[in-house]
């Protein structure tokens, strides 16, 4: 029992140190998938019955979305309210 | 009879001359040593109307749908862009030295004046023949053996925007969510 417990351990040892070189494995980070970089895009002369732009829209509309999911702990509404603090002080001044 | 006997003579010289041709090794096939203005001529003539021949029939169909941008140019971009550029780049590895050059896609047809395409449909559908068949002896792959007509037709409607896009708008439609 005593043995087979020490294989067992040596065994998932040996695996996960192994995943974990492969996951390293620079030839992964060569080409790295890209993300939109949404906030490029020129709103100001954009003719939405255009496919490109509509196009456009489509992608980051998406990833907006899929960011969103992404991040359930991150807090929007919280954001907004510092947003609004600030303007208000703003105009207090 | 003097006619016969003067073509099968023609005809042994020119097998002979060829085969001398052929097996002296005088013919450089070196990409970085360019052709002959008049042999460029010839394969580009012949390359040209092949492809107008080939794709004349070709029924283009409509290519207006905005999803067809995501997809060709994602595709475009993994597969393409190495060899054919894009907006903000000028050369590459392949663009420089593959010979024939692969075109640069990312800049108007009307700047380089051997081609004659003339009207929208006929070039989309001879983009169309040749991202699916290839060029033989050039660098161009067939495409149509790994990829169905409606992502090459996809790829198609990409490259008729690239010219006019701006490298932004490019990473957008491009990048893979
Ligand atoms: C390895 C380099 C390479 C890759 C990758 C490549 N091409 Fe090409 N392509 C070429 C070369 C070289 C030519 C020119 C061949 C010639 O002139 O004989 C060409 C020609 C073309 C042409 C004809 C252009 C014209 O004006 O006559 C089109 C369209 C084209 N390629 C589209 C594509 C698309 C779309 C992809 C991606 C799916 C692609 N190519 C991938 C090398 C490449």
């Amino acid at each position: 029992m005593k043995t087979l417990t020490k294989i067992a351990l040596a065994m998932i040892s040996t695996l996960t140190l192994s995943l974990a070189a492969n996951a390293h494995d620079p030839s992964m980070h060569v080409k790295k998938a890209k993300k939109a970089n949404c906030s490029k895009m020129d709103h100001s002369n954009m003719d939405m019955n255009d496919p490109v732009a509509i196009a456009m829209m489509k992608k980051c509309m998406k990833q907006a979305e899929a960011d969103k999911k992404a991040m359930p702990g991150m807090a929007h509404s919280k954001m907004k309210k510092a947003e609004k603090k600030d303007a208000h002080n703003e105009h207090d001044h | 009879m003097k006619i016969v006997k003067l073509i099968l003579l023609l005809a042994v010289l020119g097998i002979g001359g060829g085969a001398t041709v052929m097996y002296s090794g005088i013919i450089n096939v070196a990409a970085d040593e360019p052709h002959s203005d008049l042999v460029y001529w010839l394969l580009a003539e012949t390359r040209e109307n092949s492809i107008k021949i080939a794709a004349q029939n070709i029924e283009v169909p409509d290519l207006s749908d905005p999803e067809l941008l995501l997809t060709g140019g994602a595709d475009y971009e993994f597969m393409c862009a190495t060899c054919h550029l894009k907006p903000g780049q000028s050369e590459s590895d392949m663009s420089l030295g593959l010979y024939p050059a692969p075109p640069n896609l990312a800049v108007s047809n009307d700047n380089h004046k051997d081609h004659e395409h003339g009207d929208a449909k006929q070039a989309a559908g001879q983009s169309f023949w040749v991202i699916k068949h290839g060029i033989k002896a050039s660098g161009m792959p067939a495409w149509g053996k790994t990829h169905d007509d409606q992502r090459i037709w996809a790829m198609v409607a990409f490259i008729k925007r690239l010219p006019k896009l701006t490298p932004e708008q490019y990473q957008i439609l491009t990048a893979i969510d």
